[in-house]
């Protein structure tokens, strides 16, 4: 594995979590929907939202009468303001990113003009189109905004709310598991099922942050973005990508990988992505990979594409405010190849310091999110 | 203008190429990617662009970032009219699903081991598509994650079926047929300076 460099500057600014919210299939907003993750409740069913008799899997997780997708992330963005006591007074100067498929013609214009319309809040600045990384690298741009002081305070959305182009084309590509449960890191494995997802985050600068007497939520340490250069969707099987990443994350936070309590994986139950996820594990934590918990709550609210990776920030800040770490559903069979120590039949109570969140993408693109205790 | 507009935000181009280069010019189709014109397109001006850069130095992380403000609208519509007619979804449009797929393609293709992120810039025209681009790739550099990136910014045509979405504005050009432009930009010799709102210098 090539050595990564030091990332980022030497001054940058500290960057603070102090609002956030998720929406999924188990409902709306971040205290409704982590204890359901957190035990480990898978939330798939019959798809019934749209005719999906003609496809090979007929099951996802779907939010029952969910709103439309600007519904959903306005719903998001403005509980999350609310959190970091926001308001469209003092947010006039914010920047606002947006992870979305497209910019989607709605009622009141394309998503991204009407979603900054019906928040308050200033235009959204740049749109996210990486698939399942769209929102982590949302995220990691808002941290270099704000790191540099380009920016003192940055509201993250994103979202995905399942549709029938991408449910088509997932199952034309024989992408969701035909047994009708995610699996992640079980060896019998059979793939992704999609999810409804939609989760906002807001990034603040420390002295912002502090200015407004707002507690942090957590600290975002670290961020990392590394490409494969391997394959057109496969991942590189050695994990090299995804290491580098973490690589990147680990030493803008300044820590060892030993200092991590935590990783919310990436793995969504197929059976190549999971393997190159266990190496690049492997490559970071090396004799330490059977030490650090890990779980992939793909297996409880499905895959979110777009919004998948804000998602499981969210998630991942959670779990290390809570102290207490997902359980990884789905596990049915151990996976002789997998040396990870996955967070088995309960929740575990963990005091961590440090948690990373990790996705990675068609095309081989990879982000790692490091996560720290206010 | 896309050499002032990588000046601006501290970029050397380092290569540059556009399609189309002429009022004949084609594209090479990609095996792998169907009916749709927008991967064939971003591969053509990938490639005459990083067939311009010198010898590649595998100590660079070279990130790449793909712009476009409509994206694939081909293989969009290419599955809602299976799914109208009740026919089957062909299965290599998977593989064209979001534009990160043919951004692996190149990568994988030149050996990009950097970031792969891809935007769908908000301004109206290509120049503030291509403006957005750069000042993303800028941000990668500076950041750290990237020491050069290949900047892709390419539109399809517009189709006959989006005149109604174009009427809500900003969605590139509209009635342009397919284009593109990439650049392989790296740092200005002379390091920008890092100024907040207040002008103050962070790294002073």
């Amino acid at each position: 594995m090539r050595e990564p460099r030091s990332p980022g500057p030497a001054t940058a600014r500290r960057v603070l979590v102090t609002g956030l919210d998720a929406l999924t299939a188990h409902g709306r907003g971040a205290a409704v929907v982590q204890p359901h993750i957190t035990a480990g409740r898978a939330a798939f069913s019959t798809v019934d939202r749209f005719a999906v008799q003609r496809h090979r899997v007929h099951r996802a997780a779907l939010l029952p009468e969910a709103g439309t997708l600007l519904d959903e992330l306005a719903g998001s963005v403005q509980r999350a303001c609310g959190q970091a006591e926001l308001d469209v007074r003092t947010a006039a100067r914010d920047v606002l990113l947006l992870a979305v498929h497209s910019d989607e013609p709605t009622p009141q214009g394309p998503l991204s003009r009407a979603l900054s319309a019906r928040c308050g809040l200033p235009a959204v600045t740049r749109l996210y189109t990486t698939a399942c990384v769209a929102g982590s690298t949302a995220v990691a741009d808002a941290a270099a905004l704000i790191a540099s002081g380009r920016a003192d305070r940055v509201v993250v959305a994103a979202g995905y709310l399942v549709e029938p182009i991408q449910y088509a084309l997932f199952d034309a590509g024989r992408a969701l598991a035909r047994d009708g449960e995610v699996r992640p890191f079980s060896a019998d494995r059979r793939g992704a099922l999609l999810g409804d997802g939609v989760a906002a985050v807001v990034l603040e600068a420390a002295e912002s942050a502090a200015a407004r007497g707002v507690q942090a939520l957590a600290v975002l340490a670290g961020w990392g973005r590394a490409g494969d250069a391997h394959h057109v969707v496969r991942p590189r099987p050695d994990g090299a990508g995804l290491a580098r990443a973490i690589e990147c994350a680990l030493r803008r936070g300044g820590i060892g990988a030993d200092q991590v309590g935590y990783v919310n994986a990436n793995a969504n139950g197929a059976v190549l992505g999971d393997s190159a996820e266990v190496e690049a594990l492997r490559l970071v934590f090396g004799k330490g990979v059977g030490k650090v918990p890990v779980s992939s709550t793909k297996g409880v609210h499905g895959h979110a594409l777009e919004g998948s990776a804000l998602l499981e920030l969210v998630v991942t800040v959670e779990a290390l405010r809570s102290g207490r770490l997902p359980v990884q559903a789905g596990l049915r069979a151990p996976d002789p190849q997998c040396p990870l120590d996955l967070v088995r039949d309960l929740p575990r109570e963990s005091a961590i310091r440090y948690a990373l969140s990790l996705n990675s993408a068609f095309g081989g693109a990879n982000t790692a999110l490091l996560v720290g205790a206010a | 203008m896309n050499l002032v507009l990588a000046r601006e935000l501290g970029l050397s181009v380092l290569a540059c190429a556009h399609w189309p280069d002429g009022p004949e010019d084609t594209v090479t189709p990609v095996p792998g990617f169907i009916l749709s014109s927008f991967q064939p397109l971003v591969v053509e001006v990938a490639q005459r662009c990083l067939e311009q850069r010198a010898v590649a130095d595998p100590a660079v992380r070279t990130g790449l970032l793909l712009a476009s403000a409509r994206g694939d609208t081909v293989t969009r519509a290419a599955v809602a009219a299976a799914l109208a007619e009740g026919r089957p979804v062909a299965p290599l449009l998977f593989y064209q699903s979001n534009p990160n797929a043919v951004a692996g393609h190149i990568a994988a293709r030149w050996g990009l081991d950097g970031p792969v992120v891809c935007t769908a810039p908000l301004g109206a025209g290509a120049e503030a598509v291509l403006a957005d681009a750069l000042g993303c790739a800028a941000l990668l550099i500076e950041d750290g994650d990237a020491d050069q990136v290949l900047v892709i910014a390419a539109e399809q045509a517009e189709q006959a079926d989006q005149a109604d979405q174009a009427d809500q504005g900003d969605q590139g050009d509209q009635g342009d047929p397919d284009h593109a432009v990439a650049l392989l930009v790296a740092p200005a010799a002379a390091h920008r300076r890092l100024v907040t709102r207040e002008r103050r210098d962070q790294r002073s």
